[in-house]
């Protein structure tokens, strides 16, 4: 049965080589995600593609991203505190190197680039992965380190209506809540599925209602860090609406569908003084709608993202608001070969276009419009050898990206998964990929008018990797995996805010970042005994640093590791269940982190944290509920983030999430 | 990079660290104690990234060609939690003013001039110190701009009153917006700004009140006296002394030929016959690189003349040795230098500093 699984891995996941947690369960929705909308997974052979499988999801609903990705990844987080800004790196790259893909697209703040992983809440979407390395042929602009993939999925299993009501409470007055529906309804047209929700907490970081002005943790060296006392409201509201066609044929599908996602976060610093408050609320306004039909599918998208910045009663805060306007069409072209043996080529060819207008106090009082557009063809196609059906599978993707203002580089990559051997026990996979990738330039770096550069290029990297995916069967209970990935990602005309030229954006520098990656697991499965165990490691070994000398000075930073960006790092995580309980601890470590382009200074000392999660099912009257109780950094570890202040130490947190069927 | 698009204030508090420089007081001390490690060199004042909150001191021996770094992190084993705005001495004391890059968080903190081992901090009390002198026994004053208004424009600043042997603030003297050079003769101190008044305050230190306005030109900053306790001071772009006794200023000098350019960091030879400073400006023509030199003034004949024709952050002149100081930021995340120039202009040598030296306390 397991190997069953397995089975549907390699046809289904060996272009997405399926890392860590994932079950067949999962690749069984996976296999159905495909079916409908962006699927980008599929044309990345050769890629390490790590998903998340929807048990840890639940387990940290209330988490942002922010706090849930650094247990999950051997990735670099650079936080300014607790609820606030918390960008993600990538095997060296920085945070804008970095693609944050919703339903396929891009929702990087297109002032900055980036995305504040402190504003995305895992209530917001139902399926998430986490890709390594450059694959900005296949997603686009940004996809040059990494990206993270979240979706939204309809659920064509559950029918009825089911109504979701949950809180959490726990340390330094911080809380949630969310209500909600996911329903599931057939008609003779066809069936409609769905979901709603609302969500809003607020996240502090403080005990009682002041924090004392010389509030400070001290580590076990002696350093003192101070407390910044911050204080972070959110909420949300989702709604995904799905309408599946009958159809007469089998084959054919038909699906018209509906995602809107309005996010509105606000993080003020120093809450408790008028005086000293700083403000930054950030609100996203993200609507897709579209239509499949058969191997076509147009989507229209709207996203307007807006970001506050403001001191003291936030009166007149400075106001940056970007609308895009989208529209993206594709077809596939699936040979019948493909369709019976699924080996034959399949080409995906599209086209994207994105209108931008952005209305930003820094840029002037004219509102800014800009066009960009993609073409691309993705190209998967499967080869046989000795009888074995897509032994190897190679895409090659092709993409060029254009701009209103300037040259986009054309971007093409290559990616293999070659089967080395399967056999009853064991599968041993050797994946390639070469790629291009390029960085559309920020609004920011384009348009802002006191150190924004006008004339500012696209950044475009190379990036090669292999990597080897072993996974063995151990008797009827136990799995286990390793693979190991190595990197070489140059980038060119990185952007650099020029302290030589008072800070102005130029494409100066040349970051070249290599480096290791190891991943393994070890499951245990009992499904009669409803029983389960897992360890799971992962370990990165990052050198990224700046390769050309541009000003005298700059010698001083040659070959040096970039700021923020930990040589090791390591998550893991532990984890036990039995028919209604679950316990799971999960660690992370980063080793030392320097903050300057030389090293000199005091780095960031290496820290390591550890959380926990119990959870626990109950049946109320035939309905059930989940009980979650949290605890967070155990060993109350002192440890700074960007701004030098102290991260919270150990807190606790506990939630009550009810489902009442229909 | 994301620490630039978040705040206009980062850039607003480079330019004004740019623009200000440290007024130089000099010093006497006793000479009965045992030397001390701290008991004489160049202490840099390193200011540190604003968001970094990584201010240091280093110290520079006159016979080293290195510098002892973090001073304060190797006495304490903590670090200081902001940046460094200024660094002064007195009563046996230093004094080291800190800004966070959070309101509400900026602090004093007070040590041994000779050990260097904390003695207090004061935090949360006053918000971006910018500049310390000795104000009379066991007292110091303490120029603030306070905390900035939600536009960014300064409020009205303060001048903290110090008590050295409670090592408590016991009051705040209302003055000028952008409340930053202050000097004291006598029992009068008298306080600058950077806020476009062109006012200085002139507060009685027995009283701890101010005692008269006076209209010099706006922006007037960077105060030192001379050789009959005089004040020379920037204001209006151009270096103008400033007499105490008459409260009249009695002599304008331009610092260069260059209208785009404007002195700062301004400093006095030990003869008192010649003023040292930066003479610098963003030149809009090639990419805004900041471009001046060192410009050096005759007292005597109101004569400049370019010093040394290099660009600097900050220029001190050191009595002790008689040599030139300056500081050099290549980056606020990397380490900066500084400069050691003979009397003549002669480069002497540089030494690595640690983030972004932008003054000197000569002890």
């Amino acid at each position: 049965m397991l190997l069953l699984g397995w089975g549907l891995g390699i046809s289904v996941g060996a272009f997405s080589q399926q890392n860590l947690s994932t079950d067949c369960k999962d690749c069984q929705q996976l296999s159905e995600v495909q079916v409908f909308g962006f699927s980008p997974e599929k044309f990345m052979a050769g890629l390490k593609v790590q998903k998340i499988d929807s048990i840890n999801l639940a387990r940290f609903q209330y988490q942002n991203l922010s706090e849930f990705l650094q247990f999950q990844a051997p990735i670099a987080l650079k936080s300014y505190g607790s609820g606030q800004l918390t960008t993600i790196s990538f095997r060296g790259t920085s945070a804008n190197h970095t693609a944050v893909l919703w339903n396929g697209l891009n929702i990087n703040s297109p002032t900055v680039g980036l995305s504040d992983l402190s504003t995305i809440p895992l209530m917001g979407f139902d399926q998430m992965a986490i890709q390594y390395g450059s694959s900005a042929s296949c997603v686009g602009s940004d996809a040059v380190g990494g990206s993270i993939l979240l979706s939204s999925v309809p659920n064509w299993n559950n029918k009825g209506i089911n109504a979701i009501i949950g809180g959490q409470y726990g340390s330094f007055r911080s809380g949630n809540l969310n209500a909600g529906t996911r329903f599931n309804k057939s008609f003779k047209m066809g069936s409609l599925s769905g979901k709603t929700l609302f969500y809003g907490g607020n996240i502090r970081n403080f005990n009682g209602k002041i924090s004392p002005v010389d509030a400070v943790r001290t580590d076990k060296n002696g350093r003192e860090y101070p407390i910044e006392p911050s204080e972070t409201t959110q909420k949300g509201f989702v709604q995904d609406l799905y309408f599946r066609f009958n159809t007469n044929k089998p084959s054919s599908y038909r699906l018209i569908y509906l995602n809107a996602w309005l996010t509105d976060n606000k993080l003020t610093i120093q809450p408790n003084i008028v005086d000293f408050r700083e403000i930054t609320q950030t609100q996203a306004y993200r609507i897709i709608t579209g239509t499949q039909l058969d191997n076509t599918s147009v989507k229209l998208g709207f996203i307007r993202d807006i970001l506050d910045y403001g001191k003291g009663d936030f009166q007149n805060p400075s106001h940056a608001s970007t609308d895009r306007y989208i529209i993206r069409t594709e077809h596939d072209f699936i040979s019948h070969k493909t369709a019976a043996k699924q080996n034959g080529p399949t080409v995906r060819t599209g086209g994207e276009f994105v209108h931008y207008a952005t209305r930003v106090d820094g840029y002037g009082p004219a509102i800014i419009h800009e066009n960009r557009g993609d073409a691309y063809a993705l190209i998967r196609k499967g080869f046989d050898f000795n009888g074995k059906t897509n032994k190897l599978i190679t895409t090659l993707n092709l993409r060029q990206a254009f701009s209103s203002r300037y040259k986009a580089p054309f971007t093409p990559a290559f990616g293999l998964n070659f089967n080395l051997f399967t056999n009853k026990i064991s599968q041993l996979d050797f994946l390639g990929n070469i790629a291009r990738s390029y960085r559309l330039p920020t609004l920011n770096e384009r348009y802002w008018k006191v150190l924004g550069n006008p004339t500012i290029q696209p950044e475009n990297g190379f990036n090669k990797e292999i990597g080897f995916d072993y996974k063995q069967l151990h008797g009827q209970y136990y799995k286990s995996s390793i693979s190991i990935n190595a990197f070489h990602n140059l980038i060119d005309n990185w952007t650099y805010w020029n302290p030589e030229k008072n800070y102005r954006v130029e494409n100066l520098q040349q970051v070249l970042s290599k480096g290791l990656e190891i991943n393994s697991s070890l499951k245990y499965n009992d499904f009669q005994q409803q029983r389960s165990a897992g360890l799971i490691l992962a370990y990165s070994l990052t050198h990224a640093s700046q390769q050309k000398v541009y000003d005298v000075y700059s010698q001083d930073l040659i070959g040096k590791q970039l700021i923020y960006v930990p040589r090791h790092a390591i998550s893991g995580s532990i984890y036990y269940g039995q028919k209604l309980w679950n316990i799971s601890l999960q660690g992370s470590f980063n080793s030392t982190r320097y903050f300057t382009f030389d090293h000199s200074g005091q780095p960031f000392p290496p820290y390591f944290i550890i959380n926990t999660t119990f959870t626990h099912k109950i049946k109320i009257m035939s309905q059930d509920a989940n009980l979650i109780f949290q605890a967070n950094n155990l060993t109350n570890t002192v440890y700074p983030n960007v701004k030098r202040n102290a991260m919270p130490g150990i807190n606790f947190q506990l939630a009550a999430v009810f489902n009442f069927h229909q | 990079m994301l620490d630039n698009f978040l705040s206009t204030r980062t850039f607003r508090n480079l330019s004004l660290i740019s623009l200000t420089t440290l007024t130089l007081i000099s010093c006497d001390k006793n000479e009965s104690i045992p030397a001390q490690p701290y008991d004489e060199g160049v202490f840099v004042i390193n200011s540190g990234n604003f968001f970094d909150n990584n201010g240091t001191l280093s110290l520079v021996s006159r016979n080293s060609k290195t510098a002892s770094i973090d001073i304060f992190l190797k006495e304490n084993n903590r670090s200081i939690a902001g940046g460094v705005t200024d660094y002064s001495e007195m009563d046996e004391k230093g004094i080291i003013l800190i800004d966070n890059s959070t309101d509400g968080k900026d602090a004093i903190e007070i040590v041994d001039a000779h050990t260097f081992k904390s003695i207090a901090s004061i935090k949360g009390e006053i918000d971006n110190p910018r500049k310390v002198v000795k104000a009379g026994n066991n007292k110091a004053y303490i120029t603030c701009w306070d905390t900035f208004n939600p536009d960014y424009s300064y409020k009205q600043g303060f001048v903290a009153v110090l008590d050295l042997a409670t090592n408590k603030i016991t009051k705040k003297i209302p003055v000028d917006k952008g409340a930053e050079s202050i000097v004291v003769i006598g029992t009068n101190a008298y306080v600058g700004n950077v806020g476009s008044q062109k006012t200085i305050k002139v507060i009685d230190t027995q009283k701890d009140e101010v005692s008269a306005t006076i209209e010099v030109g706006a922006n007037p900053s960077n105060f030192i006296l001379d050789a009959s306790n005089k004040i020379w001071m920037v204001a209006e772009k151009e270096l103008r002394l400033f007499n105490p006794s008459t409260r009249l200023v009695e002599t304008k000098l331009k610092a260069g030929s260059n209208d785009k350019k404007s002195p700062s960091s301004l400093s006095i030879s030990s003869d008192k016959k010649t003023l040292y400073c930066t003479y610098n400006f963003y030149d809009s023509a090639d990419g805004y690189k900041l471009k001046g030199e060192i410009n050096a003034i005759d007292i005597a004949t109101g004569t400049s003349k370019t010093f040394i024709n290099r660009t600097f952050s900050s220029v001190g002149f050191d009595s002790k040795s008689g040599q030139i100081f300056t500081s050099l930021i290549p980056s606020y995340k990397q380490a900066g230098y500084i400069f050691r120039y003979q009397a003549s202009g002669t480069l002497i040598d540089s030494v690595k500093t640690e983030i972004a030296p932008s003054g000197f306390y000569f002890k």
